[in-house]
């Protein structure tokens, strides 16, 4: 009995002990930063709007709350800010990235074909190579320019359908290219419903 | 005697039997968080937090933990305090949170924190366990720190983020890839050996 007891019985009501204690733990710790969790998403997205209609803010989480409860309105599927009299539209697109889905928010002027700015909403790529999507400078480049875009070498761009590439990561900037040359359609699609 | 022994505790980890250059064990990490300095700083807190707490733990448990099922529970353990870093990361530092990604979770299978509880905790006191995997996490952030600085400089002539090598220098992009985690541990393995290790085993 007692080495029953001691073999079976006893790993088990430890191990189930151990397991509560443990999950109590981390489940609480969950609920107690849940809220301030759901706050810094829906910061994340809302600052990804700001930037694809190219309008400024206070890089604070109130800052982004305050600048996009004043300026961005949103209606069935888009995003849209009036800057200087001219409505901005902000359709959040999606495609494939080298790794997995690249999500963004592109932001077009009313023509519905310049861009106003891109944003990197969420990205699988290389760290450091393909990952540098999300650096300032990379997303910037979009803004006042018209697709489809030709890929130069980094540094080089000039004309109003040129982009920078990534070195090193030429895949991941024609994926890249690729989403945002759709974003006209896109949001035409999205917007007028043709 | 007993704080010479603790000081010993302290120190190993950090020379002569240091958990990367020594010992070769979490360099899965090294190799893929090692492109940028400032993940490299966040992950090397998360896994001196991890080894630390749940060698404090299981060396508080020792006693209790039937030796059959012992893995199961140190596991256990150990998964716990990861995910509470990832939750605390995502609360408070949330964009250091989406840097890292999937990485925070890969401390569970670091080998440095199972090592450390396997090899010290088991069979040691709580405050001794605790020392040896603060320890055992410092000597492995180091490492990593220095091999981080270099990749960085090398792979984006950056430090911290902050630009330090001019237009002039062209990336390696190598560095920043897998491929230069693996040519940097090596190399730094080699110096190590080849000069401070070496005095060590004369004295």
């Amino acid at each position: 009995m007692s080495e029953f007891y001691k073999e079976r019985v006893y790993p088990l009501i430890f191990m189930f002990i151990v397991t509560l204690v443990c999950i109590v733990l981390t489940a609480g710790a969950h609920i107690l930063t849940f809220d301030l969790a759901e706050a810094n998403e829906l910061s994340f997205t809302r600052r990804a709007i700001l930037d694809a209609a190219g309008l400024p803010y206070e890089n604070t989480t109130i800052g982004i709350e305050e600048e996009y409860l004043s300026s961005i309105s949103e209606e069935n599927g888009y995003f849209t800010a009036v800057v200087d009299g001219k409505t901005r539209y902000i359709v959040p697109l999606a495609g494939p990235g080298l790794w997995g889905t690249i999500e963004i928010m592109a932001g077009l002027e009313e023509d519905l074909t310049t861009f106003s700015g891109v944003a990197i909403v969420s990205q699988t790529e290389t760290p450091g190579l393909g990952g540098r999507i999300e650096e300032p400078w990379f997303t910037a480049q979009f803004a006042g320019k018209k697709g489809p875009f030709t890929i130069v070498e980094e540094g080089t761009s000039a004309a109003a359908n040129e982009v920078d590439g990534i070195t090193g990561a030429s895949r991941t900037s024609e994926f890249f290219k690729n989403l945002t040359d759709r974003a006209s359609a896109e949001a035409r699609r999205i917007i007028e419903g043709v | 005697m007993a704080k010479s022994k603790l000081r010993k505790t302290f120190m190993e980890p950090l020379g002569k039997n240091n958990p990367v250059f020594v010992q070769i064990l979490g360099i899965c990490s090294t190799l893929a968080v090692t492109n940028k300095l400032e993940n490299t700083m966040v992950m090397v807190l998360g896994v001196t937090f991890t080894t630390a707490l749940s060698a404090w733990t299981v060396s508080l448990l020792r006693k209790m933990i039937p030796s059959r099922i012992r893995m199961m529970v140190e596991t256990m353990i150990i998964a716990a305090y990861v995910i509470l870093v990832d939750i605390i990361l995502k609360a408070y530092y949330p964009e250091m949170w989406k840097q890292l990604g999937p990485y925070v979770g890969l401390i569970i299978t670091n080998c440095i924190v199972m090592g450390r509880v396997e090899a010290f905790a088991l069979t040691n006191k709580p405050l001794p366990s605790l020392v040896d995997g603060l320890a055992s996490g410092l000597g492995y952030a180091y490492v990593l720190l220095i091999i981080a600085a270099v990749r960085e400089l090398f792979g984006s002539g950056s430090l911290w983020g902050f630009q330090i090598l001019g237009s002039w220098w062209t990336n390696w992009a190598i560095m920043i890839m897998p491929p230069g985690g693996f040519f940097m541990l090596a190399i730094f393995i080699w110096v190590v050996r080849e000069t401070v290790m070496k005095e060590v085993d004369h004295a």
